[in-house]
């Protein structure tokens, strides 16, 4: 809808005629635009203290500042986008956390046997990720969310875990992905089986 | 409330959650009345587009904190309003002077006169009430529905009635 239709639809004032209604309009969005922008970096502002925590904690400073930096740009979209999206950045975070503390935890603590030490990162990370994973599908299925809840939710979850899982290597990362698959998988089932039904009836 | 989805609560509610396909809806419909308010407050047609312009900024902007429990006109309005009066602040810091050209002089324009004086004063009175009480009183004078109904209403209502009546009081010595 352009000016005319401002004009059209009697918007236009005698101290405002169409045009610059329009520019007005134009202007109004973009400080609204310029609005979720702020809000969204500053609803990221927790994920900065988990990044440092994780920083001053964690082993590879260089893969958990990587998969932190990708949590923060992709938590911050998400907020400034809004809708479903928006609403996955909490429980996505929250869940993604189990992973992280579990990992960052297990760094610490070696198993030894005849053939040498090594830490529990990799265990850690796999139940992290089903832990996560049911969390997602928990919330998912309870809020009736759509696609984008699910994914949304899901890539923050793996991001926010992948800055401590990345103890081992990219492995760890791998561990956590397909152990946030099996807990994330059969709520999603659920979820699809539950809407066809919806779609039956 | 409405539950009526082409209605302003409605629309503001998805716009405040990102839903830009209703912004264009949103502007327009909030446009008049903000307008309409100004011109009434400010009754110069200069300044009220001014005011109105950055209340339009004001409201869409804060639109993502619109609570959706509470009717928008009247939440809009409030904005616009503490706009108009901080025009009307300008205005009188820049010690502007609207005389009266004496050809246009006469009983009619000394009452536009006199209720021009009456709406600043008690547009100055209902910017030192608290939000509340702003918007519970705007909702009254656009006979909007407010965010509470029945007794409380009532009772707020009067609430802000008498405290505006009480700052009106203290400010000017008159009820």
């Amino acid at each position: 809808m352009g000016s005319t239709d401002s004009a059209s639809l009697g918007l236009a004032s005698p101290s405002l005629n169409a045009a610059e209604l329009a520019r007005l309009e134009r202007s109004v969005r973009k400080g609204y635009e310029l609005r979720r922008v702020r809000y969204a970096l500053w609803g990221m502002a927790p994920v900065v203290v988990i990044l440092v925590v994780a920083l001053s904690v964690g082993q590879r400073a260089g893969s958990t500042l990587a998969f932190g930096l990708a949590t923060l740009a992709v938590g911050a979209v998400l907020l400034w986008y809004g809708r479903d999206p928006q609403k996955a950045v909490l429980p996505g975070v929250a869940a993604g956390l189990v992973p992280l503390v579990l990992s960052l935890c297990a760094n610490h603590v070696h198993m030894c046997g005849p053939e040498g030490c090594s830490t529990l990162c990799m265990p850690a990370c796999a139940v992290g990720g089903v832990v996560a994973g049911l969390a997602v599908a928990r919330v998912g299925n309870r809020r009736k969310a759509g696609v984008w809840f699910w994914l949304s939710a899901s890539s923050l979850a793996i991001l926010t875990g992948a800055m401590g899982c990345a103890c081992i290597g990219y492995s760890g990362v791998m561990g956590l992905g397909l152990g946030f698959g099996a807990g994330v998988v059969p709520g999603l089932l659920r979820r699809l089986r539950s809407r066809e039904k919806a779609l039956d009836a | 409330m409405t539950n009526d989805p082409s209605s302003l609560d409605a629309l503001m509610a998805r716009l405040a959650e990102g839903d830009r396909t209703v912004f264009r809806q949103v502007f327009q419909l909030v446009w008049g009345p903000v307008l309409r308010l100004c011109a009434s407050y400010l009754h110069n047609e200069a300044d009220a587009s001014d005011a109105a312009q950055e209340a339009m900024h004001k409201i869409l902007e804060r639109a993502s904190d619109y609570d959706k429990t509470r009717p928008a006109l009247p939440w809009a309005m409030a904005l616009a309003a503490w706009e108009c009066r901080t025009q009307l602040r300008k205005r009188s810091r820049r010690r502007e002077s609207y005389e009266v050209p004496s050809d246009q002089a006469g009983p009619d324009v000394e009452q536009a006169l006199l209720e021009r004086d009456v709406v600043r004063a008690a547009l100055s009175a209902l910017g030192e009430l608290s939000e509340t009480d702003r918007e519970t009183l705007l909702a009254t004078f656009w006979d909007e529905a407010a965010s509470v109904s029945g007794a409380t209403l009532r009772k707020r209502r009067e609430r802000a009635f008498e405290r505006l009546r009480a700052t009106f009081r203290r400010l000017y010595g008159v009820d």
